[in-house]
């Protein structure tokens, strides 16, 4: 990753220098070697960082997945531990959340952009409103869920106030087909402040007389949107989709821990609560590896198409 | 781009062959120069409460008898991540030189790093009761602190609101299903209170209603890991834990309610007659005295659901101290264990904190009619049945029981699964 810019570099240099030929003195020799080595020196500490913390626990890591765990601790098993994975129903169930949060993700995106619209478009009480929808943003996700646990109560509030217009009790936290869906919302609600102040920033760069021309052309509110708002915010719809899906994948695990604590069922796990799952609960260790090399090319792949998306988007401007 | 391919080929290919090292750190035999140690360190998570002020200030002063110069160290921990902390330390080799520990699957999975104590632990084998939780392969790795049981706990108000007489409670599971009609009718309020949340409701209702449901012999085989899950009893066991849901016995939204603490409150407050609790730390006679009168507080034996059963109080040691492998001088951390259960401040412990102590010698008098029912059915308990399933049996066992209640398994299924997971290991 470094070779290719820093040995390219030291050629170049090189080279230069050969061809300047003639007396080539002890110095300039000396200096070349310093010059070609800079850039190694320079880089050195970061590359260091990168080796020691991150690359070296992570090659363990992968190392570690392979091996058993309990009576077998250090011994070999080759993709045993990926074959149990994929035979268990649990951390299918994991993944297949991080598909329905990918494909809940236009929604997540649409809210705060569509709120942000309104409150661009000055709708009375605007201030009021960019305040209030900032508000959950502060709130650490063990206050929201335990907040919103209370509220979400099979004997709570919201129940209470569902049965006075006579619709019956719903579960939201006890039914599996419900439940993911509840903690996704609530994720969505307590975080869709900062995508928020994005898409508010972003407006700030909109051209005003491009809506004035549209509205004195008899443009309605949807044409508004449709035709400037959305063409000249696609950079800053472009990154709050990449931000909020980084969100929804790896910081909903306190949320989860709260409110569902994997359950019912099984239904509400993600791949980072298994892991910690199988870790500290049930000392499986070399699972957990395994569970977390997994987890990791899963980032990696939607890291890279996000990546290739952005760039061919970019391409396009 | 081929050669890119290439490399991850072949690295992915040697990291499968090699599956080297080990994610825990293998144990190695302790042993090595003796220093004198001058500090233990003590990782629980109850010192930092201040009910058990008193219980560490009498352990220290009964340690400091015996070895003055020695300072010992109390570090709380939080229970959340507790477990995940030790297993930290124990990697590293560096950590607690005591430890504190739940009885059954977490100190057994982890005896690797805990040293064997029967020589150290010899004088308080009689005193104490409920070594076999902390007991594995014939080698005790802890002493225990107090005994955690599953009582199932009355309201006696509500019996005698709907005509019953709270000095009699229900005997066999039929006076117990019209017990609960009549309260049903005379005051709305459940039969159970049930919280299975995490997928605990089920371990309670599998220990607290277990000796009504097998055979004594079926009963000792069980614990004794002969378990016989093709057996009508033991599939009894899941039938009348689905059908208390199907007939409207449990509280209301029970998979979404939490055992720890949601689920004492239903019972505090009235809403249901009885409760499968604890003995120990919440969910017992003294945490309900807060709002029910102890004289209002009943304890009844697990109604008998199969002709030959012969119900008893299902109780285990519940927390114990442990001694690290990598402590510097095991004969004095062992020491400090014996202090840590001593009759003083074992004594200390269970009225402050409001606990059934190992130490069934110490006088109860005093903390109400519950606890007066519960000691004397220590001599006859036996351990609990959940106890004796691996930790990965009963994380599934936790969501068969939500499936069986919201009727997206059946009982087949899930005690056929439930065999082939214990069978596992």
């Amino acid at each position: 990753m470094v070779r290719p810019a820093g040995s390219g570099r030291a050629d170049g240099a090189g080279t230069k220098q050969g061809g300047g030929g003639g007396p080539a003195t002890r110095t300039a020799s000396r200096g070349a070697r310093a010059e070609r080595l800079a850039p190694y020196v320079l880089v050195a500490p970061a590359v260091l960082i990168l080796v020691t913390l991150r690359l070296w626990p992570l090659v363990l890591g992968v190392n570690y997945s392979f091996t058993g765990d309990g009576a077998d601790n250090g011994t070999p098993v080759g993709l045993g531990n990926y074959l149990e994975l994929a035979g268990d129903p649990l951390f299918r169930t994991a993944l297949r959340n991080v598909g329905l949060l990918v494909l809940l993700l236009p929604v997540a995106v649409a809210i705060p952009g569509l709120l942000a619209t309104f409150i661009y478009l000055r709708v009375p009480g605007h201030r009021v409103y960019r305040g209030v929808y900032f508000f959950p943003a502060v709130l650490s996700p063990v206050i929201v869920g335990a907040i919103v646990n209370l509220m979400l109560g099979f004997d709570g509030p919201v129940n209470a106030a569902l049965g006075t217009v006579g619709v019956g009790p719903v579960d939201w936290l006890g039914d599996p087909g419900i439940a993911m869906f509840t903690v996704t919302g609530v994720h969505v609600w307590a975080t869709f402040g900062m995508a928020l102040v994005v898409f508010l920033a972003g407006f700030s760069t909109l051209d005003a007389s491009l809506l004035d021309a549209a509205r004195v052309d008899g443009a309605s509110l949807g044409q508004v949107v449709r035709h400037v708002i959305i063409p000249g915010l696609t950079r800053t719809i472009q990154f709050v989709f990449v931000t909020t899906l980084i969100g929804m994948l790896t910081s909903m695990f306190g949320l989860l821990f709260v409110m569902t604590s994997g359950g019912p069922e099984g239904s509400t796990y993600l791949p980072e609560y298994y892991i910690w799952h199988q870790q500290g609960q049930l000392n499986r260790p070399a699972l957990a590896s395994a569970a977390s090399t997994v987890l990791f090319v899963v980032m990696l792949v939607v890291g890279l198409a996000q990546i290739t998306l952005l760039r061919r988007a970019g391409r396009q401007d | 781009m081929q050669q890119r391919v290439l490399w991850s080929a072949v690295m992915v290919a040697a990291l499968v062959l090699a599956g080297c090292g080990s994610a825990a750190r293998p144990a190695s035999p302790s042993g090595g120069p003796q220093q004198e140690q001058r500090k233990l360190v003590v990782w629980d998570w109850k010192s930092g409460e201040a009910a058990t002020a008193t219980y560490v200030e009498k352990v220290k002063a009964d340690f400091a008898g015996r070895h003055p110069g020695v300072t010992v160290e109390f570090v709380a921990q939080p229970f959340d991540q507790y477990y995940t902390l030790l297993g930290t330390a124990a990697q590293s080799r560096k950590g607690p030189d005591v430890m504190l520990f739940n009885g059954g699957g977490q100190i057994r999975d982890r005896v690797d790093s805990l040293l064997p104590l029967e020589q150290h632990v010899a004088q308080d084998r009689s005193r104490l009761a409920g070594w076999d939780a902390f007991t594995k392969d014939g080698k005790i790795y802890a002493a225990p602190v107090t005994l955690q049981g599953h009582p199932i706990y009355y309201n006696k108000t509500l019996y005698e609101k709907a005509g019953l007489d709270p000095a009699n409670p229900p005997r066999t599971w039929d006076e117990f299903v019209r017990a609960c009609s009549a309260v049903k009718k005379a005051t709305g309020a459940a039969c159970l209170a049930l919280g299975n949340k995490e997928g605990f409701g089920i371990q309670f209702f599998m220990s607290g209603l277990g000796s009504g449901i097998l055979t004594p012999q079926e009963y000792d085989d069980w614990i004794a890991g002969k378990r016989d899950w093709s057996s009508p009893h033991v599939r009894r066991i899941f039938e009348l834990w689905k059908e208390a849901g199907d007939k409207g016995l449990n509280s209301d939204g029970a998979n979404s309610t939490a055992m720890f603490t949601d689920v004492f409150r239903v019972f505090e407050s009235g809403k249901a007659a009885h409760i499968i609790g604890l003995m120990s730390d919440v969910g017992h006679w003294k945490d309900f005295g807060e709002f029910l009168p102890p004289d209002k507080l009943g304890v009844m034996r697990a109604p008998v659901v199969t002709g030959g059963a012969t119900p008893s109080l299902p109780y285990d040691g519940g927390i114990g101290y442990a001694v690290a492998r990598w402590t510097k001088d095991p004969e004095l951390a062992a020491d400090l264990v014996h202090s840590l259960t001593s009759a003083d401040a074992l004594a200390a412990f269970s009225s402050a904190a409001g606990a059934i102590s190992s130490d069934t010698t110490i006088d109860v008098s005093r903390a109400g009619p519950a606890v007066a029912a519960i000691v004397p059915e220590i001599r006859t308990g036996r351990p609990a049945l959940h106890v004796a399933l691996s930790a990965k049996t009963l994380d599934l066992m936790g969501r068969l029981s939500q499936q069986l209640l919201s009727g997206s398994a059946t009982v087949d299924k899930a005690v056929e699964q439930l065999a082939a997971a214990d069978r596992a290991g």
